[in-house]
């Protein structure tokens, strides 16, 4: 008989960390590449398909970057949620109502005010919406010790029927016609792009600087410090004196203001209005929790990995558009891809050797 | 500013000088349709699939590429990979949250043309169509009406917008004028596609009494429902949506409505070859046989209730005493004559709150259908604000 044996591994280096996500990628495209085979695709055509519709050509390149956005800001801020064993699931919920306090101070203050500072308002709004609707799961968690995995993902769909109710009530708009949905916001507090793209550039250099400065918080800090002492070991922490009802009350309303900037870049950015739940995010909330995993929870590596997802979703593209395989395709491939990614960690922690008996 | 004007001028006859010589009769034209669910949906986008596979069909020098499942909020960038790197001519944005992203585009992209389905939004380059099924709704009323026991009907609905409201009302006019006495409920489950919510609101709508159900969503789940009850004894009369249910309930499905996408696909991507193509709104109707009556391709009317329904006597003001089976072909023959022979909404009527919003005599415009948002006064309850 074979006995599979693990013990932790503890010499893990960048590069064989590298080495593992390279040779996980290798060993997903593989099976990849028999799905294809089956499905009657060369796949050495669809793999380079699908990388030139992500990274391999200016267009490709250039709705990757749009795509990352949201993906860099909310999978940064879910590393320091994730690092406490916060499980914030919420972050779809928390872009939402980013998005509805940004719409509002749009509407309402954006034919007054220049851009300069109407478009710092907003942002400022929306991580005020993101941090209000993070903060209330860490206060029940905290202070009822009502499991944060609930309710932060019940309170995405409490935000989302919060702005079904304000598009098709109070707030629906003229230029709608009886259709759901607010007007569109001012042009003063429309962010510009880069010609030629959708790329709205200033929420772009926000999240990178948003995962540099949470990275240096993170690493440099003692606040950091604290974040990781609550979610490693709890009770050192409270030996320590840390307060655990402000920490999580700041890790949450960080996390959930980087969704709810997120929120703002997708309203004043691309769509220029409030829609359905459903026109305004295409699930970033929910695909940034694996963009973070992805990161290793460093908010740093938030951004390739943000890039990276991004890139697989945009290239997924090229499987419908140039192949003429079925959407479900796409989300085959994706799911392929991480759970090799996935399980590729697991090796690089673990030592695995086979005895025999 | 003069010199814009001109410039305006210049370039635009040059676009039409393009657009008119642009096609050759041997020329390739390239089509992209943008669809909001998956093919296999049974609903919007599989009648719309049907549609462009018969336009293929018909028009050799057609090419054609599709995108399914797109949400509306990545719907900007799937048109933009059609028209940069797939060199579509023609794209065709098959659902309503499309709007802005279309006339967008068609700012972005002036040498291409836009057809958005069902909006209301166009532009130079951007036109809108839509094949609407109220006069099916209508004629599926008078069915319901004639065949309800319980005198309570009811509608499973998606969204509360003006479409919906007015196959709502045009279902409860059909039930009127085969039977006063019956009162519709309606449900909404805010979701095209969702056979769950539609089970849901379906069992509700059963619960409280209803016999016969109607329903928009892009699943047979309404029907099923239905049918299962139906096996057991319970016999509930549902009306098929947009494709052919009557196989999920072959004891339930009395009739239903059919969209026929082919006529206006191949007659928008005729104009645009042959370089006549205006942004006219397309409106098409029973007239132009884009709305089709029946649950199944073969049959109207499910064989099974014929008889009941030619049994059912309803009174009528134009025809005296008429059999249910009888008023529905006759009203169906009106409806594919045009609007101007017969047409649903033809007053007096009155909204659910007695507030007379149609004359007597007096027909609904186009614009008035397309923005109703009231309940006539056989419909229970408030729409949704």
């Amino acid at each position: 008989m074979i006995k599979i044996k693990t013990t932790d591994r503890y010499n893990i280096t960048p590069l064989r960390s590298f080495m593992t996500n390279i040779l996980s990628l290798a060993a997903a495209l593989v099976v990849i590449s028999i799905l294809f085979l089956i499905s009657g695709v060369n796949p050495i055509f669809a793999i380079s398909e699908i990388f030139s519709g992500s990274f391999g050509s200016f267009y490709g390149i250039k709705e990757t970057l749009t795509k990352a956005i949201p993906l860099i800001l909310i999978g940064a801020g879910l590393t320091l949620a994730f690092r406490a064993k916060f499980w914030n699931i919420g972050a779809e919920g928390q872009l939402l109502m980013g998005a509805i306090f940004a719409t509002w101070t749009g509407l309402n203050f954006g034919e007054s005010l220049p851009p300069y500072i109407i478009v710092p308002l907003i942002f400022l709004a929306g991580f005020t919406g993101g941090a209000f609707w993070g903060i209330i799961p860490a206060i029940l968690k905290i202070k009822f010790s009502i499991n944060e995995v609930i309710s932060t993902l019940m309170l995405n769909y409490i935000c989302a029927e919060i702005l079904t109710m304000l598009i098709v009530g109070p707030w629906k708009g003229k230029e709608r016609f009886g259709f759901p949905g607010t007007n569109n916001l001012p042009d003063s507090a429309i962010l510009g792009i880069i010609p030629g793209s959708r790329i709205h550039y200033a929420t772009l250099i926000l999240s990178i600087l948003c995962a540099i400065v949470l990275c240096v918080v993170v690493y440099k800090t003692r606040f950091g410090y604290e974040t990781r002492v609550v979610g490693e070991n709890p009770h050192a922490g409270k030996y320590a004196g840390i307060n655990f009802l402000k920490t999580s009350i700041i890790i949450m309303a960080v996390s959930g203001g980087f969704a709810g900037l997120a929120g703002v870049g997708e309203i004043a950015g691309i769509h220029h209005y409030l829609g359905y739940p459903a026109s305004v995010s295409s699930g970033y909330g929910f695909t940034a929790i694996i963009v973070a995993w992805l990161a290793k929870l460093n908010p740093l590596y938030a951004v390739i990995s943000g890039i990276f997802f991004a890139g697989i979703l945009v290239g997924g593209d090229a499987i419908q558009i140039s192949l003429g395989l079925p959407a479900a395709t796409v989300q085959i491939v994706n799911g392929t891809l991480l759970i090799f990614l996935i399980m590729g960690d697991y090796f690089l922690k673990n030592k695995i050797r086979f005895e025999m008996q | 500013m003069k010199k814009w004007i001109v410039l305006g001028l210049i370039s635009s006859l040059f676009f039409i000088g393009f657009s008119t010589a642009g096609f050759a009769a041997d020329k390739k034209l390239k089509a992209g349709f943008v669809y909001v669910g998956p093919v296999g949906d049974y609903g919007w986008s599989h009648a719309h699939d049907m549609g462009k596979k018969f336009a293929e069909e018909k028009l050799p020098w057609l090419e054609t590429i599709i995108v399914e499942s797109v949400s509306e909020a990545d719907s900007a960038r799937i048109i933009d990979r059609l028209v940069q790197q797939q060199k579509c001519d023609v794209v065709f944005t098959t659902s309503f949250g499309y709007m802005e992203y279309t006339i967008k585009a068609g700012k972005k992209y002036p040498d291409n043309f836009f057809m958005h389905c069902s909006g209301f939004k166009r532009s130079e380059n951007v036109g809108t169509y839509f094949g609407d099924l109220y006069q099916m709704y209508y004629l599926n009323g008078i069915m319901a009406g004639a065949l309800t026991k319980t005198n309570k009907i009811g509608y499973v609905a998606a969204f509360p917008i003006p479409e919906l409201i007015r196959h709502i009302d045009a279902y409860a006019l059909g039930i009127k004028a085969a039977n006063p006495e019956a009162t519709l409920s309606v449900k909404w489950i805010y979701a095209w596609y969702g056979p769950d919510k539609a089970k849901e609101a379906a069992e509700a709508l059963i619960a409280e009494g209803c016999d016969a159900l109607a329903f928009t969503e892009d699943t047979p789940a309404v029907i099923e429902v239905g049918q299962r009850h139906s096996e057991k004894g319970k016999q509930i009369y549902t009306f098929s949506h947009y494709s052919a249910m009557q196989p999920y309930g072959v004891d339930s499905v009395v009739s239903g409505q059919l969209m026929d996408w082919g006529g206006i696909y191949v007659k928008v991507l005729e104009s645009i070859h042959n370089g006549t193509w205006t942004n006219d709104d397309i409106w098409w109707l029973a007239k132009e046989k884009a709305a089709l009556l029946g649950g199944s391709k073969t049959d109207m009317i499910n064989p099974k209730f014929v008889k009941p329904l030619q049994n059912a006597m309803i009174d009528t003001k134009e025809f005296g005493k008429i059999a249910a089976y009888k008023l529905v072909m006759m009203r169906y023959e009106q409806m594919k004559k045009g609007v101007e022979v017969f047409e649903p909404f033809t007053g007096p009527i009155k909204d659910n709150k007695g507030n007379l919003k149609i004359k007597a005599g007096e027909k609904a415009s186009k614009s008035d259908l397309l923005s109703i948002m009231y309940y006539v006064d056989n419909v229970k309850g408030d729409i949704p604000k």
